[in-house]
Order: C-alpha cells, then sequence, then structure tokens
C-alpha cells in the first residue's frame, strides 16, 4: 500500500512537540501543587510522575523529530547508530512512569496517615490551647479567690478586738496580731522575733502547765479562765482558747489561741457584787443602829440624870455612872460611824480644796503615833481641785486611808499622796504604801464593817466601811489595788465642784 | 559526604561503562544477547506501563477518588496511555518482531507499506498504528488537566485529601 507519509511525520512532528510542553506545563502544575502543600504525600507523587512523563516525553519526542528529521534528510544510517540508545532512554522513561505509579496507592496510604495524624495533633493542639487558656482563667480566678480570702483572713486577723496568736512546736509565738500587742504590753519585736515562748504571758507557771497539758492530752482547751501578767506586772484576767494545728502544704504543727480580755468584766462583777454587799450591810447597819440608837439614848439619858442627883464624885455610885456614860458614849460612836456608812447621815455640803484638804490631814496626823517615823511625800495638782461636800467626813476619809497606810509599812516605809483632776470631771485622791500589802483572799472584804486585820481591841473594823459609806454618799467611788508584799493605792475618786462655783 | 576513594570509584565504574557500550567487542567470557532482546525489553516496558496506568485507574476507583474531577481526568489520562500503550506494543510487534510490515520511503513524501502476505488490512491497520500520537497527546493533555483542575479545587477549598 502506497500512500502519503505526510499525516504520519505531521501527527509525530507536532505530537511529539505537544507532548513537550505540556509535560512541561504538567510537571509545573505538579510542583505549585507540591509547593502549595509540602507534608502532602500525594502531592510528592503527582510531581514524581509528572516528572516521569515529562521526561518521556522529552526523550520519546527527541527520538521520534530526530529520526524524522534524519530520515528525510537521508541521513538514515546516522539514526541508525542512535536508534538504540533512544529506544533504551525511551524504555527507560516509560518504565520509570510505571515504576512511581504503582506508588500511588502506597503514598494515598502515607498521605492518609500524615493526615489523620496532623489532624489529631491539631486536635491535640486545640485541646492543649483550651486547656491552657482554661488553665490559666482558673489560676487568675483562684489567685483572686485566694487573695480575697487571704485579705479576709488578714483583716480579721489585723482587725480582731480580741487576741489572736500562734506558737510553733514549743510554743515560742510566730504570730500575734495588734490586739494581742495591746493586751499583752510586750513590745511586737520581742514577741515574734525575739525568743519569747507563752509561758512567759501566764502570771502563775503552774497555770500555764496546766493548760500547756491540756492541749497536750486533748489537742484543745475551751474558754479557759486565767491570769496574764503584763511587763509593768500588772495582771490581766483572760480566757483562752487554743487548739492544735498539724499545719498543711509542708507546714509545721503549731498551736493557735484566742484570748478574750475579761479583765474589766471580772472587774466590774467584783465591784458591783462588793456594791451589793455593801448596800446590804449598810440597810441592817441602819436598822441595827436605828433599833440601838434609842435605848443607848433612854441609857444615857437616866445615867445622866442619875449623874446629877449623885451629889459626891468620889462615891462608888458616881464612878460607875460614869463608867456607863462613857461606854454608852462609846457605842454611840460606833452607832453614829455604822449610819454614815449606811449613807443615813447627812451635812450640809460646801466646797472643799483637796490639796488643802490633804496639807491639814497629814500635818493632824504628823504627830500621830501610826505616822511618826514614816516619810510622807505629797504630789498635789496644781490645778488646785476641788469638790463638793462635807469637809468633815472627807477629812475622816483620809485620816482613816492614811492610819490604815501608816500600819501596813514600818519604820523604812513611805506613804505617797497624789491628788489629781482628771478630764473626765473627777478628782482623783491616791493614797499609796509599800507596805505589806493586801493578800487577794482578804481583798473582797475590806469595806465589810467590822471586818480587821488588827489584833483585838486596836480597831473597831469600822474606818474602811465609814470611808466607803462617806465617798458613796459623796457620790464618789473609792478602789484599791495592790500586790501583796509590794505596794497598795487606795484611790479616791469624787465629782470635781462645778466649774462656775469654782469661780465665784 | 562522599570520600574520595568512593568518587574515585564511581568515575572508575562510568569509564568502564562507557568503554563497554561504545567500544563493545565480542566478549565471548560473558552470554551473548542477540539484537532481539532490546524489542522485547522495549515491549515488557510497555506492557509495564500498561499495568502500572490500570492499576493507578482501580486505585484511584477503590479510594473514592473518580468523585473528584480532576482525579476523573487523570482516570482517563491513565485509561489513553493504556491504549497508547497497546497501539505501541502491537506496532513494534508488526515492524520489529515479526517483521510482518515493511516501510519504504519514497521521493514524493510517498511511504509504501508492505504487509505480509500483500495484506492491505494489515497495511491499513499499520498505518494507523503508527498514528499513535492522537493517543498520548490526549492522554498527556488530560494529565495535565487532571492537574490542573486537582490544583484548582485545592486552592479553592484548601481540603485536598481530607474529605474523609
Amino acid at each position: 500500500m502506497t500512500t502519503s507519509f505526510i499525516p504520519i511525520l505531521a501527527v509525530d512532528v507536532l505530537g511529539s512537540v505537544v507532548m513537550v510542553v505540556i509535560s512541561i506545563l504538567a510537571l509545573n502544575t505538579a510542583r505549585i501543587l507540591r509547593i502549595h502543600d509540602r507534608d502532602n504525600a500525594v502531592f510528592l507523587y503527582l510531581l514524581w510522575i509528572a516528572a516521569g512523563f515529562c521526561i518521556f516525553s522529552v526523550s520519546r519526542s527527541f527520538g521520534h523529530i530526530l529520526r524524522q528529521f534524519l530520515t528525510l534528510s537521508s541521513y538514515q544510517d546516522i539514526w541508525e547508530s542512535i536508534s538504540p540508545y533512544s529506544g533504551t532512554i525511551n524504555t527507560v522513561s516509560f518504565m520509570l512512569v510505571g515504576l512511581i505509579t504503582l506508588f500511588f496507592g502506597q503514598s494515598w496510604n502515607i498521605n492518609e496517615k500524615i493526615l489523620t495524624a496532623k489532624k489529631r495533633l491539631e486536635e491535640t493542639h486545640t485541646e492543649l490551647l483550651h486547656l491552657n487558656q482554661n488553665l490559666e482563667l482558673k489560676v487568675v480566678e483562684r489567685t483572686e479567690m485566694l487573695t480575697t480570702s487571704e485579705h479576709k483572713c488578714r483583716r480579721i486577723f489585723e482587725q480582731s478586738l480580741d487576741t489572736i496568736l500562734v506558737t510553733d512546736n514549743s510554743w515560742k509565738l510566730l504570730e500575734i496580731n495588734p490586739a494581742g500587742i495591746a493586751m499583752t504590753g510586750y513590745p511586737r519585736k520581742d514577741m515574734i522575733h525575739g525568743p519569747m515562748h507563752m509561758d512567759r504571758l501566764f502570771a502563775s507557771q503552774s497555770e500555764w502547765e496546766r493548760i500547756r497539758d491540756a492541749i497536750v492530752a486533748n489537742e484543745f482547751i475551751l474558754n479557759e479562765e486565767t491570769d496574764f501578767v503584763r511587763p509593768d506586772g500588772s495582771l490581766i484576767r483572760v480566757l483562752i482558747t487554743g487548739a492544735v494545728d498539724y499545719g498543711a502544704f509542708g507546714c509545721g504543727k503549731t498551736h493557735h489561741f484566742i484570748i478574750k480580755n475579761i479583765n474589766d468584766k471580772k472587774l466590774m462583777e467584783k465591784q458591783m457584787a462588793q456594791a451589793e454587799k455593801l448596800a446590804a450591810l449598810g440597810e441592817l447597819s441602819a436598822g441595827v443602829a436605828h433599833e440601838i440608837n434609842n435605848p443607848l439614848g433612854i441609857i444615857l439619858g437616866y445615867t445622866q440624870l442619875m449623874l446629877k442627883r449623885t451629889t459626891d464624885p468620889e462615891s462608888i455610885d458616881f464612878d460607875d455612872l460614869k463608867t456607863i456614860e462613857k461606854h454608852v458614849n462609846a457605842c454611840r460612836a460606833v452607832v453614829s460611824d455604822l449610819l454614815k456608812f449606811s449613807h443615813k447621815v447627812s451635812a450640809e455640803q460646801t466646797r472643799v480644796s483637796v490639796n488643802s484638804l490633804v496639807r491639814d490631814v497629814v500635818k493632824f496626823l504628823s504627830n500621830h503615833p501610826a505616822l511618826r517615823q514614816i516619810e510622807i511625800d505629797l504630789s498635789l495638782s496644781r490645778e488646785k481641785p476641788s469638790v463638793m461636800g462635807t469637809e468633815q467626813e472627807l477629812r475622816q476619809v483620809m485620816i482613816n486611808l492614811l492610819i490604815n497606810a501608816g500600819h501596813a509599812v514600818n519604820k523604812d516605809g513611805e506613804i505617797r499622796i497624789t491628788t489629781t483632776r482628771k478630764s473626765d470631771g473627777h478628782v482623783h485622791i491616791a493614797v499609796m504604801d509599800n507596805g505589806s500589802g493586801i493578800d487577794p483572799e482578804t481583798m473582797p472584804r475590806i469595806f465589810d464593817p467590822f471586818f480587821t486585820t488588827k489584833p483585838v481591841g486596836e480597831g473597831t473594823g469600822l474606818g474602811l466601811s465609814v470611808s466607803y459609806g462617806i465617798i458613796k454618799n459623796h457620790k464618789g467611788d473609792i478602789r484599791v489595788q495592790s500586790r501583796p508584799g509590794e505596794w497598795t493605792v487606795f484611790t479616791v475618786i469624787l465629782p470635781s465642784a462645778p466649774e462656775h462655783e469654782e469661780r465665784s | 559526604m562522599k570520600t574520595p576513594a568512593l568518587t574515585k570509584l564511581y568515575y572508575t565504574l562510568i569509564l568502564i561503562g562507557m568503554f563497554c557500550i561504545l567500544d563493545s567487542q565480542a566478549a565471548y567470557a560473558t552470554q551473548m544477547h542477540s539484537n532481539s532482546e532490546g524489542i522485547i525489553v522495549h515491549q515488557l516496558g510497555h506492557m509495564f506501563f500498561l499495568v502500572s496506568m490500570a492499576i493507578l485507574i482501580f486505585t484511584i476507583n477503590g479510594k473514592e477518588l473518580n468523585r473528584e474531577k480532576g482525579w476523573k481526568l487523570l482516570q482517563y489520562s491513565a485509561f489513553l496511555f493504556i491504549l497508547w500503550n497497546l497501539d505501541a506494543a502491537l506496532a513494534h510487534f508488526l515492524d520489529n518482531q515479526i517483521n510482518a510490515v515493511t516501510v519504504t520511503m519514497t521521493d514524493n513524501w510517498q511511504t509504501t507499506i508492505t504487509a505480509r502476505n500483500s495484506s492491505r488490512f494489515l497495511a491499513v491497520a499499520y498505518y494507523i498504528l503508527k498514528l499513535d500520537h492522537l493517543l498520548c497527546v490526549p492522554a498527556i493533555v488530560l494529565f495535565y488537566k487532571g492537574l490542573c483542575q486537582i490544583l484548582e479545587t485545592q486552592t479553592m477549598t484548601g481540603n485536598f485529601g481530607k474529605r474523609r
């Protein structure tokens, strides 16, 4: 069959050129795909297969075009020497394409695994991110809560009116709030930074040991009453509650205490009980005095009448009547004192200068046997305070207090009298001695009528009772503080005289 | 990094290879290869190419990628390459293996195809088979279009290979 060669030639040459061009374009497209996602194994596969097609197209097209060119230009023999190489390259190229193609499944599977792993990684990353953000929010929230809680606790600690105290396992003070510092009176640096232990706060070591043992045994104590001692030696009655804290987050064992100052409450209770007792005694005394006073008056009247009738002063009857009269007068004095104690006697009140009163009494008693050898130190207010009252009665109070002080001190003793005008409108007259003091058992009874610590016959036991009655009658108060064996202070508190009357 | 000794070994092997190819003499110590080996290897290459294209088609189906236009075009391309391989293999069989066809060029752009037993059918069939570019050019075009489609899909959605 003879036919035109041109269609074969045209298709061969043009087809070869188109093959080369399109395969190059395909290779470029695959390259862009690959650049688009470098982690995609399928795109890598497509790049390889496009490269294979490109090599195949170029080698094949080059061979075909060269063959046509050499054949048409009568260089058939050259072509025949080249054609084995061209054919070989051509064979290798499409075998290469086939080989690459076979790996498509594996490439896809690898890509699937990569994508799955990537997806999981992204999910995990998102989850982690969420957790992290959530965690940050939670940390912020918890920190705020913790700060608020800490602030609240700190405020409670700082603002509490009761003492809050923390000690370590060996009872060394670790923390104490401002109320505690004010109550105990020790400097903060000594309490916290110094080696100060809990036992130092207690007035009695046996009390401390009792409370310590109770905590060790029961791990808590509840509302135990005891006395604390301040640096100046004064005592404070406290109510103490404490417990053991075994700590958390690596903190050591500590003891926590809440201590209530009940000193004022106790003092008030004592004073009220004392006042009630004395009021009752006053009523009783007044009744007894009134009942005795009338018979005494009759006895005295008849005795004096009989004395008038007795003409001989040397007679035995006269002496007997005199003795009766003397003792009846003594009884009347006692009755009078009882009436004074029970506030039943009232006299006209005038302005009394306190400093003058004190000086007069000291001068009056300068030769008294109880005060003869004793130095009396006067520390009188320059404001010259004055009170409204009965001078005679107030003088009697001062005499009683000074004589008592004189009995309390020995020859080397010292008595100090201080007058002060306070801003609350009261005048304080304090009589302090460094004598034997008053023991706690005696203290509640010192104002009781007929109570005395002096030997029988040396005191009636009415001095302080009468003084108490007089001061109460003047709308004042009389207080006593004492440390046995060291000192005692009696303080008379009286309302200051009105201002305008002072000027006049 | 290659050591100098290794580089020297490579150069030596290349030189020996080139010497053997370009200046081949009868080497009686080794097995002789006939001229027909080349065409058989070439034909095997076509068959290998054909099989790999068929596997590609089935793999794309198996992965359900043929739902996407780009991969569908790649399947068509593979199918045309299969046809091209059949075409080329048959043409080589006729003129190189069994020498059933002889092609002679004449001066006036004419060619004479002489088929065994003067079969006109065989001659016409051979003539048509020689126009194999009519198969491989559309195949490579479809391959290119398929890649372009995949790139476009990827650019638009950014979810290539993530639909599962």
